[in-house]
């Protein structure tokens, strides 16, 4: 301790809480059913400094399990962010729970700020406690979580009769100084008992990592294939809460609630668990984490490999609250740390992979207004919609992006922009009915208002692809994202920066078959080549191309210049596998091979953790993806 | 237009309906957004046309089947209403007896053979006899989710009932878990939705929302075992809603 210290006899303390009650939202740890929990106190007789751990961590006081964060009405598709102004002063937080809000910090308030937390943090006054009493479960030792330098405004030693105070900031020190009397400065003794209540700390612990904390990252590459998440899984009842009670869980969802006259509501973001088997679903209904070994391993994954790889910190602070919340008793990471470390022998498979540089979101929790320009219908289930933009007079962008479109109401869903960078604010979306959003945007008509949030994501980087020879492969609506890149390089100035330029696309049937007369004018353009194919064409339709998925026409064409070659593949995730074999015959490498996944892509912002494939973000590493970069995540193409 | 709505009783205690007489001044904003075309609780008005049918209870006799028949036929969208509706419900715990006997048990030396109101047959949910368009489960109904429902429906949105277990609302409410208390509680297997009404005032949840799609069977016996809970207790439990139907631990 080398901080300014001060003392408070107990009575003291106590009023001094009194004063912070009276004045502030003062929160504080309270014991429910004999369990604890941070709550209103009413007076200071009520906080329990010798708690062990509380049943769900002071995170949700910053990320509210069930946070109304926008006040919309839906006939205008108006929306406001809702603040939260109140000062709070929240009393007896362990040193494991400043430290895993030090890392909601870096995830929250890092690169674009999420506005609601950011008030919140800035408006709260933490006061943290040394812990007197060590949770059976807890291994914060092995963490070196059990004990915080910084992180606080205040940190209290109850000894007793004595209150130990270290000042951790001005904000700290001021509130201290105003609302305390009778404060004494520590004495040399006082500092002495501080420390050695910490020094005593560790050896309480009856948990123990067997392995430096460092190494779990290091272990967890070498064990992805290991026997231990089908054994341990097989008892995991799913219920999420192993993830609901940590304190460096950040997960959340978002949805729409309005009320009874449909007039207005919220936008509600609450906590959410990729145990949970609906996690990863997106409105086709596809599920990208099936099997619940792999939503098991997940959540070990983030803890100890991929938020250290992204962060550089290991997501677990040791609180011990998973294991006491996980009814079968398999949410320890001790323990599973401690058994892969025992047997890594056992694994038959490694997960190695490199982080991939990211796009920094140009948006916030509010959609911009836009407003439907033109609609087009496409086919039975698509039509192109031109929006503008209402809140700016240019929309930058590159070809492979998406957008959040939102219907106040409704919802939102991640779009790719369909139309090419044309400089002012217009653009274009080709929306497919298929979920509760892209069926009301098919039920809107031209000069209807709804939200944009976007550009999100990394596209296609137009400068890596000059004077090489273009290959486009899109299957069925993954013509959609590459029509914008198509429109770009064929355009009269672009054109001659470009090669030789190949266009391979395939539908299910001729009348699911996208921008037909465009392909028309496109082959018009010097050297450039395009085959089109459907897997079946009922009798009746008329069809003068091939028959046949879309490696087929790999058949058709030859590839003049493979090494000079880049690939551009957009389409439904059961063609990836094909089409890149059909690639890697025909010479071209992996690190030309671009393509576009899609994932439940719900913030856009690389927070909310539904897009995630292991350690990388859809929303934010993606969609465009170097093949390289991706090819050895074993949950890309499953 | 407005949703025509209409509701019907079939076995059950009409609690679930009596939830949504209960609504009190929110019937009102309700009744704008829909037009409540035949509900005994609240009116004596009744119409055979409507568009969405609110069916409540379980289907216990052929008579029952042909009314719930010409329901289905005049709807155009189906909604089973509660926990009998939806599952069968507490009535289902007496399909593992004889019917006869229960009968007699009931209504003792009464001559009752001919009598087509006493004419049961087992006690069946509602998409065991047609099919159902939606689910609001619960025993009874929870308001809320009534209230979501309509108003999803009226506002073009698909209805959607989560999919996870009881747990997850629990966990959010910062409930001490009631299994640390040695008593079993089916949330880490029921359907979430009610938002842990039961243990949040202290009471296991009993399972009225159904049982998940697939709960883990693997763990039953050591958890038991670790929180001191008795396998009768459970047998008492799984059996009000039927989750025996799913076996979920080898007997």
């Amino acid at each position: 301790m080398n901080g300014e210290i001060y003392r408070l006899e107990k009575d003291d303390f106590l009023a001094f809480v009194n004063n912070l009650i009276n004045s502030f939202e003062t929160i504080g740890v309270k014991e429910k059913k004999g369990r604890f929990v941070f709550s209103h106190l009413e007076s200071a007789a009520e906080l329990r400094l010798d708690h062990d751990v509380t049943i769900l961590p002071p995170k949700k006081f910053f990320l509210p399990p069930y946070e109304k964060m926008i006040k919309f009405n839906v006939g205008e598709q108006k929306g406001e962010l809702l603040g939260d102004n109140a000062k709070r002063v929240i009393i007896g937080v362990h040193p494991y729970d400043i430290v895993a809000l030090k890392q909601m910090d870096m995830v929250y308030m890092e690169g674009r700020p999420d506005e609601l937390y950011k008030q919140r943090r800035e408006n709260t006054i933490i006061i943290g406690s040394d812990i007197l009493r060590v949770n059976d479960f807890s291994f914060a030792s092995s963490l070196g979580t059990h004990v915080v330098k910084d992180g606080f405004d205040l940190m209290l030693t109850d000894l007793g009769k004595k209150v130990i105070i270290e000042i951790g900031s001005e904000r700290g020190r001021k509130i201290l100084m105003d609302y305390a009397r009778n404060i004494k400065e520590a004495s040399d003794q006082d500092i002495k008992d501080v420390e050695n209540h910490r020094k005593a700390l560790p050896d309480r612990y009856k948990v123990k990592l067997d392995i430096e904390k460092d190494q779990i990252p290091f272990l967890l590459m070498d064990v992805f294939e290991h026997p231990l998440w089908e054994e341990e899984s097989k008892k995991c009842l799913q219920c999420g809460s192993c993830t609901l009670v940590c304190p460096t869980c950040y997960c959340y969802d978002i949805r729409d609630e309005i009320s009874l006259t449909l007039e207005d509501g919220e936008r509600i973001r609450t906590w959410d668990s990729c145990l949970l088997p609906d996690f990863t679903k997106i409105a086709s209904g596809e599920i990208f984490r099936k099997d619940k070994s792999e939503r098991y391993r997940h959540r070990f994954y983030r803890k100890g490999l991929y938020i250290p790889m992204r962060y550089n910190f290991i997501a677990c602070v040791g609180c011990g609250r998973c294991i006491t919340a996980c009814i079968p008793k398999i949410a320890d990471p001790a323990n599973v740390f401690n058994t892969l470390s025992r047997r890594k022998h056992e694994s038959k498979g490694k997960l190695v992979y490199r982080m991939i540089e990211g796009v920094e979101a140009e948006s916030h929790i509010l959609p911009e207004p836009a407003v439907i320009r033109r609609i087009e219908p496409l086919t039975e289930n698509e039509k192109l919609f031109e929006i503008e933009l209402l809140s700016r007079d240019s929309f930058h962008f590159e070809p492979g992006q998406f957008v959040e479109v939102s219907v106040f109401g409704v919802g939102e869903a991640p779009i790719s922009i369909s139309s090419p960078p044309s400089g002012d604010n217009r653009f274009e979306l080709v929306i497919r009915k298929v979920g509760n959003l892209t069926n009301r945007m098919h039920s809107m008509k031209e000069g209807e208002k709804l939200g944009i949030r976007g550009p999100l994501g990394k596209g296609f980087r137009v400068e890596d692809l000059e004077g090489k020879d273009l290959l486009f492969v899109a299957g069925g609506i993954g013509i959609v994202p590459l029509r914008s890149l198509i429109k770009y390089v064929l355009s009269k100035d672009n054109r001659p920066r470009f090669g030789k330029i190949y266009i391979l696309y395939g539908a299910r049937t001729p009348k699911d078959m996208l921008f037909m007369d465009e392909m028309e004018k496109w082959k018009e353009v010097d050297d450039v080549e395009i085959r089109l194919s459907v897997d079946t064409c009922p009798e009746g339709m008329k069809w003068n191309h091939s028959v046949g998925v879309v490696t087929t026409l790999f058949n058709e064409i030859e590839i003049q210049n493979p090494k000079e070659t880049v690939s551009l593949v957009v389409g439904p995730p059961v063609m990836y596998k094909f089409v890149i074999k059909c690639l890697e015959d025909a010479g071209i490498k992996d690190t030309n091979i671009l393509v576009s996944l899609e994932r439940r892509m719900k913030c856009g912002l690389g927070r909310c953790g539904h897009c995630q494939i292991n350690g990388i973000y859809v929303c934010k590493e993606g969609p465009v993806f170097r093949y390289s970069d991706i090819r050895n995540l074993p949950e890309v193409f499953q | 237009m407005k949703p025509r709505v209409a509701f019907f009783d079939f076995a059950g205690c009409e609690g679930c309906q009596l939830q949504i007489a209960n609504m009190e001044d929110e019937i009102l904003k309700l009744i704008e957004i829909v037009d409540i075309v035949s509900f005994r609780e609240i009116s004596d008005v009744h119409s055979g046309d409507y568009d969405i049918a609110f069916v409540e209870g379980s289907i216990s006799r052929p008579m029952d089947e042909e009314r719930l028949k010409d329901i289905r036929e005049h709807a155009d969208i189906l909604v089973a209403l509660g926990s009998c509706a939806c599952l069968g419900g507490i009535n289902k715990m007496r399909n593992r007896f004889d019917e006869n006997e229960l009968i007699e048990s009931v209504y003792g030396d009464k001559k009752l053979v001919s009598n087509p109101f006493f004419n049961v047959h087992k006690a069946k949910s509602v998409d065991e006899v047609v099919k159902v368009d939606y689910y609001i489960p619960g025993c009874p109904i929870d308001r809320n989710e009534f209230k979501r429902f309509v108003i999803s429906i009226s506002s073009g949105k698909k209805p959607e009932l989560p999919n996870y277990p009881v747990c997850v609302e629990c966990k959010k409410k910062e409930n001490p878990c009631l299994f640390d208390e040695g008593r079993l509680c089916l949330g880490p297997i029921t359907l979430a939705g009610c938002n842990a009404i039961c243990p949040s005032r202290g009471s296991p949840c009993i399972g009225c929302r159904g049982i998940l799609e697939k709960p883990a069977t693997e763990c039953i016996e050591e958890i038991f075992q670790r929180y001191n809970i008795d396998y009768d207790d459970l047998k008492d439990k799984w059996n009000m809603f039927n989750f025996g139907d799913k076996i979920w631990r080898k007997e």
